[in-house]
């Protein structure tokens, strides 16, 4: 008689938990990856920091459909994990910082913290492809916009 | 005949009753035909019994057999000692499929709960947004734009004056360094 491997109720537990395991984290895991960028929208054909690059071409023609500006540079860009019921914060520049918290749905609560202060929250549902905008008026006819989009790898 | 009297013939036929008793037996059934005839077929029954009882011989001896019990007793193989590997993977089989089945049960749980749930949520709050201003000074307007996939707050000083096109002019407020 052939010996097995492994005997007939261990085969059926392991793949009872296996199943357990994958459904568990079906139910809790919502770790997200987002993208944060600030960017300075102007008429100007070029950036007066040379570091600032214009953004793809992609984002300019989304961004020229909703605001009236014809330049896009962006002046960073950071990307970070935000975990399952955790919040983490993306440091766009001295002056304005984003706090990102993860919650049940999934949805994401986004603070817009400037010098400091917390400015503004919004509590929303976000989905691959849609992006959270923060906007506001800057010097010479110019704007700052703060787009957040969740990456397609979690 | 009653049926004490049939029992007492019965008795006497059998050589169990007491000499007074067996002579009044006799009597009775010298003097009564019809127990004359119940003796007689009692008679008949038992010596055709007796004649006709099997025989069943064993090959071995009474001995035999005894000494083979005593052997089997005291031989060492009789006294087991329980193996632990042994009960240990009889607990785990007795115990294997009512937690498989209690695993599974779970994750059918998990899974209909999911599938049950999500839609309620996707339905009733996909789209509900909660804005919320946490400065007095500033102001909010905010829009989606489903063409573009995209949801935009506009952020305004409050003692400025706001464009309709959601890009006003000038401002000394700003997030840039």
């Amino acid at each position: 008689m052939r010996q097995r491997l492994f005997s007939r109720p261990i085969v059926r537990v392991s793949v009872a938990l296996l199943l357990l395991a994958g459904s568990t984290v079906q139910t809790f895991a919502a770790n997200l990856k987002l993208e944060a960028k600030l960017i300075w929208g102007t008429d100007d054909a070029k950036s007066p920091n040379p570091e600032h690059k214009e953004v793809d071409a992609a984002t300019k023609e989304k961004l020229r459909k909703v605001f009236k500006w014809k330049n896009y540079y962006v002046v960073n860009r950071i990307t970070k994990p935000v975990p399952s019921r955790a919040s983490n914060k993306f440091e766009l520049s001295k002056e304005c910082t984003i706090e990102i918290k993860e919650l049940e749905g999934p949805r994401v609560e986004v603070k817009l913290i400037g010098k400091g202060k917390e400015v503004h929250k919004t509590t929303l549902n976000i989905e691959k492809g849609q992006s959270v905008v923060y906007s506001g008026d800057d010097t010479n006819q110019s704007a700052w916009f703060v787009i957040i989009t969740e990456l397609a790898d979690k | 005949m009653n049926w004490e009297q049939q029992l007492k013939l019965q008795a006497w036929i059998d050589g169990e009753l007491s000499e007074s008793d067996a002579r009044r037996v006799a009597a009775m059934v010298e003097s009564n035909a019809t127990a004359r005839a119940l003796a007689e077929e009692l008679r008949m029954a038992r010596a055709f019994i007796s004649a006709n009882e099997p025989v069943v011989a064993v090959p071995e001896s009474r001995d035999f057999y005894w000494s083979q019990i005593r052997r089997r007793i005291e031989s060492p193989e009789t006294v087991r000692e329980p193996v632990a590997g042994l009960s240990w993977s009889l607990v785990w089989r007795r115990l294997a499929t009512p937690l498989s089945g209690l695993a599974l049960v779970a994750f059918l749980a998990v899974i209909s709960f999911n599938s049950f749930r999500s839609p309620v949520i996707d339905d009733g709050s996909r789209f509900m947004v909660e804005v919320e201003n946490l400065s007095e000074d500033v102001g909010s307007i905010s829009y989606r734009s489903q063409s573009e996939n995209m949801f935009v707050v506009y952020l305004y000083k409050k003692d400025q004056d706001v464009d309709s096109e959601t890009s006003a002019g000038s401002s000394d407020d700003t997030f840039f360094q």
